[in-house]
């Protein structure tokens, strides 16, 4: 009976106090971009500047959310910032492993998951083509491939070694800035991430990449490549016409960050109970009693899906209209990342249900050798339940600023100054919601870089704990 | 026997503080770290890597035959411009800094003239313009008596990265040319190399 009362205290206890796992605090960031209050959500972000474990998150998420914003070089320095903190995080702490097989494994300092590490670069890239600065972008693709043969490296089994938009956005850019073998390589490094991509992530080879491939390899001089692609891809002579650039015109890119990546949320797999009561004598002193129960908890992580109402945007140009492609499909990406990471997650929850088992054990014997009064014992054995339970939290971080999906669109136009219209369309090509980017300039021989994020409203009231 | 049981006493006590720390730990934020925060882990192109550069690319410059011959024909100094110098290495390099330090290496020689670049050209026609409306007659400068230069000096930043593991190599190569503006010549061409071995630590505390 006693014992029952225990545990209902503990239970009690366990849930009022403990902490919101990370991804239960972003609802309110959700809510304020997807009403495009962006000032709100960076309002709402600063709280978690000072934290210590989850720094590198902070920054990328204000990266993201000044982006967002249409501050590029802001968002740049927060991003930048990010890549040096998990340059700093690429060593193992000794101290928060060691806490993460008692506490949890939110104790140890986030340094981002291999895909965010590479898409740091992506969008950074894509601010600075937006600002203009070719070169830069181009570091960025560099950086970006230092980063992809490391984790090619690292983890030769991985199934993301290799970022297909990363790769395809490379191209791009060497490609603008008339280097072109460079561009060749990274096209073909995109169409073997693509093929990966497809088995992997169910995401097919944009038709704008196999143009890209044929033409570029026409150009080099590769005629047996170039043939190749062709019959693989079966692109008609015509179609690479109406793909090819014209000598004197212009080209508009846009890139459309789709919905929001998916959020990890807790579930507790397994909660011992109480154990069959085991007599325990402690060195024939007279006093037995039945142990008292062990209160243990497997708090495990997974992905849920932010629902996606948009399916594509149409870009419409001085008259010409074009549907995005899907170019990456980043919520799959982090569920696979998660599911390859789990056999791990796991393990290491079971060493720790292990050893919070062994520390309330070791408090109970305690108690009872010391002799003490009985209120101090049961107060011991009581902390100790309350904080195994209280402490067991699944690690929740992810990027959750990311988007659910990448899509683009390329539009040949001649140079000069436009108004961009662009249309999101959902189930059944229903326009949800339409933008105007007035005064867009398209330069000769150059591409102009316009991109738009696009979050929706939470469905669910957030911040409610499983 | 006692002993060992205290010892097994104590380790609990510590890893219960342990996990009350924590508990604790999730309501109150902990450490502040300092943004602008300098690593020098990384081994990226700073400040010394610049200065160092410039220094010995400019001694080099001014040691080759190309100054002397124009100084005998021409019974002058030479006239330099800095043109632009390309950034291709994987880091932002600020260029314009780097610029700086050859223009100041160069100027502070004393052997060659130095022409303003074609942005700050700009900028001073159009403070000419000015002068020409509002300046007194004698203190007015004219037009059309700017100095052109006689060479340009142009170049670019490059890197090789090789990297395995917790290892890395990095290579930086300079290029710089001096071009002659009245025939194209190419009359100097400088290199310089840094490598850098960067072994980054597996462990923290």
């Amino acid at each position: 009976m006693r014992y029952g009362c225990l545990a209902a205290c503990a239970l009690l206890l366990g849930a009022l106090s403990g902490c919101a796992t990370y991804s239960n605090s972003f609802g309110a960031v959700q809510r304020s971009l997807a009403a495009q209050n962006y000032d709100d959500a960076l309002q709402e972000l600063e709280k978690q500047a000072d934290t210590k474990t989850d720094r590198v998150l902070y920054l990328l998420n204000k990266g993201t959310v000044l982006r967002m914003k249409r501050d590029f070089s802001g968002s740049n320095a927060a991003l930048e910032a990010a890549k040096a903190e998990m340059a700093r995080l690429y060593a193992v702490s000794i101290s928060e492993n060691t806490l993460s097989y008692i506490v949890n494994d939110a104790t140890v300092s986030y340094a981002g998951d291999d895909y965010e590490r590479v898409l740091v670069h992506l969008y950074m890239a894509l601010n600075y083509l937006e600002l203009g600065q070719l070169a830069e972008a181009r570091v960025e693709a560099l950086q970006a491939d230092i980063s992809l043969r490391e984790l090619a490296e690292s983890i030769p089994g991985s199934k993301f070694t290799e970022d297909a938009l990363t790769r395809y956005l490379s191209g791009m850019i060497y490609e603008e800035l008339g280097e072109w073998s460079d561009a060749m390589i990274a096209y073909r490094k995109a169409y073997q991430a693509y093929r990966k991509y497809q088995a992997n992530y169910a995401t097919e080879i944009p038709d704008m990449l196999k143009l890209d491939l044929v033409r570029l390899a026409t150009r080099q001089g590769l005629k047996k490549e170039a043939e190749g692609y062709r019959r693989e891809f079966g692109v008609m002579s015509a179609q690479e016409e109406e793909g090819a650039l014209p000598e004197q015109g212009g080209e508009l890119v846009f890139v459309l960050s789709n919905g929001l990546a998916p959020i990890k949320r807790e579930h507790i797999v397994a909660a011992s109970g109480p154990q069959p009561a085991v007599v325990m004598g402690a060195s024939g002193d007279g006093r037995r009693r039945a142990a008292a129960p062990v209160f243990v908890n497997i708090a495990l992580p997974y992905y849920e899906s932010r629902p996606a109402e948009v399916l594509k945007a149409r870009v419409s140009i001085s008259g010409k209209r074009t549907d995005t492609q899907l170019m990456e499909n980043i919520d799959a990406i982090a569920r696979a990342s998660l599911d390859a990471r789990m056999p791990a997650i796991t393990a290491r929850s079971i060493a720790r249900a292990v050893s919070k088992v062994a520390i309330q054990q070791s408090v109970d014997r305690i108690g009872r050798n010391n002799d003490n009064d009985l209120a101090v014992e049961l107060l011991g054995s009581l902390f100790v339940r309350v904080a195994a339970i209280a402490t067991e939290r699944a690690d929740t971080r992810s990027w959750l600023t990311l988007p659910a999906n990448v899509q683009m669109a390329r539009v040949a136009v001649p140079p000069g100054r436009y108004t961009v219209t662009v249309e999101l369309l959902g189930d059944g090509e229903r326009v949800i919601a339409a933008r105007e980017y007035a005064d867009v300039v398209i330069s000769e021989q150059r591409k102009t870089y316009l991109t738009q994020h696009w979050v929706p409203r939470p469905v669910k009231p957030e911040g409610v704990r499983k | 026997m006692m002993l060992g049981a205290s010892c097994k006493s104590k380790l609990t006590v510590w890893i219960v503080m342990a996990m009350l720390l924590a508990t604790v730990g999730c309501s109150t934020k902990v450490t502040r770290m300092d943004a602008g925060e300098v690593q020098d882990l990384s081994g990226a192109w700073n400040d010394t890597d610049s200065q160092q550069v410039s220094e010995e690319m400019v001694r080099d410059v001014l040691e080759r035959p190309w100054f002397n011959d124009f100084t005998r024909a021409q019974n002058r100094q030479p006239a330099v411009i800095v043109g632009e110098v390309v950034n291709l290495s994987h880091e932002h390099i600020n260029v314009n800094t780097f610029v700086a330090d050859v223009e100041r290496a160069l100027i502070n020689s004393g052997k060659v003239q130095f022409v303003a670049s074609s942005t700050e050209r700009r900028e001073i026609r159009e403070e000419r313009k000015d002068q020409d409306l509002h300046a007194s007659e004698d203190t007015r400068k004219p037009m059309g008596q700017e100095k052109g230069a006689d060479f340009m000096l142009k170049g670019s930043i490059n890197t090789i990265i090789d990297a395995s593991g917790k290892t890395q190599l990095r290579f930086y190569q300079v290029d710089l040319t001096l071009i002659s503006l009245a025939d194209n010549r190419k009359v100097w061409l400088g290199q310089k190399k840094i490598k850098k071995l960067v072994e980054r630590s597996n462990l923290r505390f």
